[in-house]
């Protein structure tokens, strides 16, 4: 089964110590041979919709940027516990915030 | 493990154990050198687990946790077992806290060599791989290779067993041995990987999930051995199989083949995955080796946008060079589908006609289905649909029996159709309509009557070997001297004359009753050695079809048939035999002293025995992978330094291969 981890935007700037285990984290999940992909995303991006023939698009940021994601990881595992205890491992490491684990289907 | 826990905390627990297993036992090997004890105490801690974690709560590091108490245990296990200063200072050490990654990966790797020890046989390194490095547990291996659990846990008893007696313990193979020993642990990942390939849509998912721990365990070891371009090859061949896996199968569970799947549908992430390890297997420099070369096969599938667009000649060439390196029939036979594409169908065919007399590849329903692809590509749909059939009764896989009925329905139906019939089709249609089949003659045979149950069950064999290598729909006027002489020796050619000899009665005796004797006269009677007074098996103390001449069967090492044949062949006590040493060996008179008495053997001795004695001198005729012990100099081999094998392994050994005991072996030969 694959998840998609994602990791929400925190208020504090992520600094060297962060980015240092964030890569030893990545390394890891590598040696364990569960990643798939993984990478960090702009802040804000690019909005897109429709409404009928009408396709709108709006360039970020945006208020609600705390909803969006900062990261995420495409893991293949055997289950979901598997998955949530790579997730509870993650979140030691970055510390306060929230992330979302979702299977991806197909 | 014990109902008590919640679901919840089990499944947790389980998931851990999962990524944490390969490391826990692997460190645990590296104090107690035993991976059967390492196991052992792992299991220990996890038991605790399941006690502990539902009422306490899963700890903050579950795999940390996991780890200090299987340590403990160890520790505990070596402070019982020994005092020595030596061993309780590695007991200090290791209790003492966190490892180095370096080391932890070091301990995987040693792991996964020790469960590919060459003493184990291939399914008991498949099992070992899977439950001490890849965590799963025996029910799972039980369901995903489709045997029951006891089963599962008495192979893995057992390769425990043999890695204790190898004196396997914990220690990396040397520098000499490891490039062996990483072919054998490739080998078993492929082989792993494979049985979930084969897995069909409606078969338990479990079987499926085996291609996902064996890309689990190549992408790990990649990590391991950065420096390998065959295991980088692995990899990416199965990352690149594995990106078809949702596409080759149809929605009703049928099997797509490789040019009608809809691209689409293939893994580009997987496909992307393969590509990068491709590249680093390129990056280490080394000549490309079998995995490398057949994921750059899998690469030319993968980059073409469409079936037609795929570039068979360079994938010709590939095979080409694979064919050198692994000559084995299925790659041989792959050789002869891809020159078909590249050069046309009837270089292909030429190619596939000329496996048709490799043993391996009697029972092989790839080869006939190949034929009949070929056949229908050349405009011959009645040879064509003959070889599907002889194909479908090949293989038991569900999927893959709808396929090859699929397009043995087609070309009969290309049969019946004047349009899509030219000349050859025309000719085999007509034929077809007044004939007699092969199926039909043999069921009609067999049914005559006046037949002995003993002549019966004879002819039955001789039939069953025909049909399947000929078809079923094969016209009894096509039958021709020189196909029944080649299915023949392809067959029988290496069986013992008498045997020979009554299938060849059978053809007879078939041929005149169908108003064909002309079909056995390419087969030649063969002399039939005159038995000697009493023996030959089965005899007395054997209960008789269980155990027919295990020497034969080339499935069995060497040192084992030759052992046994010695034991046959000479009537001697187990024990002569096993003391016999190469200087007492006198290989013209086939005989040697030993213990004041002679010993003497046949021709089937006397042809294997150079082999296993391999240029020796003197020392042990029968040798073990270990090392004697320092005060038994005589029973140590002066080239090798390598072991007497003993009366207990070489009766473990036959009790594995053939239910039986030596002794009865050794009574049924007088």
């Amino acid at each position: 089964m694959r998840f998609l981890m994602m990791q929400k935007p925190t208020d504090t700037a992520p600094d060297e110590k962060l980015f240092a285990e964030m890569a030893a984290f990545v390394e890891e999940l590598t040696a364990a041979g569960v990643l798939l992909a993984t990478g960090g995303l702009e802040s804000g991006g690019i909005r897109m919709s429709s409404q009928g023939d009408e396709i709108t698009v709006t360039d970020g940021p945006f208020a609600e940027a705390k909803e969006a994601a900062a990261g995420f990881a495409l893991i293949e595992v055997g289950s979901k516990e598997e998955a949530i205890e790579l997730g509870r491992r993650f979140r030691k490491i970055v510390g306060d915030g929230e992330s979302t684990i979702q299977q991806v289907f197909g | 493990m014990p109902d008590s826990a919640r679901p919840d905390v089990r499944r947790t627990i389980e998931a851990v154990w999962k990524l944490e297993s390969a490391r826990i036992v692997g460190g645990l090997a590296r104090l107690v050198h035993d991976v059967g004890l390492a196991e052992e105490l792992a299991q220990d801690a996890l038991v605790a687990a399941l006690e502990q974690w539902p009422a306490a709560g899963v700890p903050d590091n579950p795999g940390a946790w996991l780890t200090t108490v299987a340590r403990r245990r160890a520790v505990d296990h070596i402070r019982r077992a020994q005092t020595a200063t030596a061993q309780t200072a590695t007991a200090q050490t290791a209790a003492a806290g966190t490892l180095a990654l370096e080391e932890e990966q070091d301990d995987v790797l040693r792991l996964l060599f020790v469960c590919c020890h060459p003493a184990l046989e291939r399914d008991a390194r498949i099992a070992l791989t899977l439950r001490l490095v890849a965590g799963l547990a025996n029910a799972e291996i039980a369901r995903a290779f489709l045997v029951d659990e006891p089963r599962v846990a008495r192979r893995i008893a057992a390769a425990k067993q043999i890695l204790a007696a190898e004196g396997a313990g914990f220690t990396r193979p040397g520098t000499a041995s490891t490039a062996g020993r990483l072919s054998s642990v490739l080998e078993v990942l492929y082989l792993i990987f494979n049985e979930g390939y084969s897995a069909t849509a409606g078969e338990d998912l479990i079987r499926a999930d085996l291609c996902r721990e064996a890309l689990r365990l190549g992408r790990m070891l990649a990590e391991l051995v950065p420096g390998e371009a065959e295991v980088h090859g692995l990899v990416a061949l199965m990352e690149l199989q594995a990106s078809r896996a949702a596409a080759r199968i149809g929605p009703t569970g049928e099997l797509v083949l490789l040019h009608e799947q809809n691209r689409g549908r293939w893994d580009r992430l997987l496909i992307r995955r393969g590509f990068a390890a491709l590249l680093r297997a390129r990056e280490t420099s080394s000549p490309p080796g079998p995995y490398v070369l057949q994921a750059a096969i899998a690469v030319c599938h993968a980059q073409a946008p469409t079936a037609e667009a795929t570039d068979w000649h360079r994938i010709a060439k590939l095979y080409d060079a694979l064919v050198r390196l692994l000559p084995t029939p299925v790659v041989q036979l792959n050789r002869a589908v891809a020159i078909g594409m590249a050069y046309g169908p009837e270089f292909g065919l030429t190619e596939a006609d000329a496996l048709q007399s490799i043993p391996a590849l009697r029972d092989y329903y790839l080869l006939p289905a190949v034929r009949g692809d070929l056949l229908s590509r050349l405009g011959r749909p009645a040879a064509a649909r003959r070889e599907f059939e002889r194909a479908l009764l090949l293989t038991q896989n569900r999927a893959e029996q709808e396929f090859l009925h699929r397009r043995a329905t087609e070309m009969a139906g290309q049969n019946k159709s004047p349009a899509a019939a030219d000349a050859a089709a025309a000719v085999d249609a007509e034929a077809a309509a007044t004939a007699e089949t092969l199926g039909e003659a043999a069921a009609a045979f067999l049914a005559k009557g006046g037949l002995d149950p003993a002549t019966l069950r004879s002819y039955r064999q001789t039939f069953t070997r025909l049909r399947r290598a000929l078809g079923d729909s094969l016209l009894i006027d096509e039958l021709t001297a020189d196909v029944v002489a080649t299915v023949c020796t392809t067959a029988w050619g290496s069986a013992a004359p008498r045997t020979w000899n009554r299938h060849r009665a059978t053809i007879r005796s078939f041929g005149v009753w169908c108003g064909r004797p002309e079909i056995a006269t390419e087969l030649i009677r063969r002399a039939e050695k005159a038995s000697p007074p009493g023996g030959g098996l089965p005899a007395a103390g054997l209960s008789g079809a269980d155990l027919t001449a295990p020497w034969a069967d080339s499935r069995h090492p060497l040192r084992e048939r030759v052992f046994w044949l010695l034991l046959h062949e000479s009537a001697a006590p187990v024990s002569t035999v096993l003391a016999l040493n190469v200087e007492d060996l006198d290989l013209d008179d086939r005989r040697a002293r030993v213990g004041g008495r002679w010993v003497t053997w046949r021709a089937a001795t006397a042809r294997l025995v150079p082999d296993l004695i391999a240029g020796r001198a003197s020392g042990p005729l029968f040798l073990t992978a270990r090392r004697p012990a320092p005060d038994a100099p005589a029973d140590r081999c002066p080239h090798t330094g390598r072991a007497r094998l003993s009366y207990e392994r070489a009766e473990y050994l036959f009790k594995r291969a053939t239910g039986h005991t030596l002794k009865q072996l050794r009574t049924a030969a007088r």
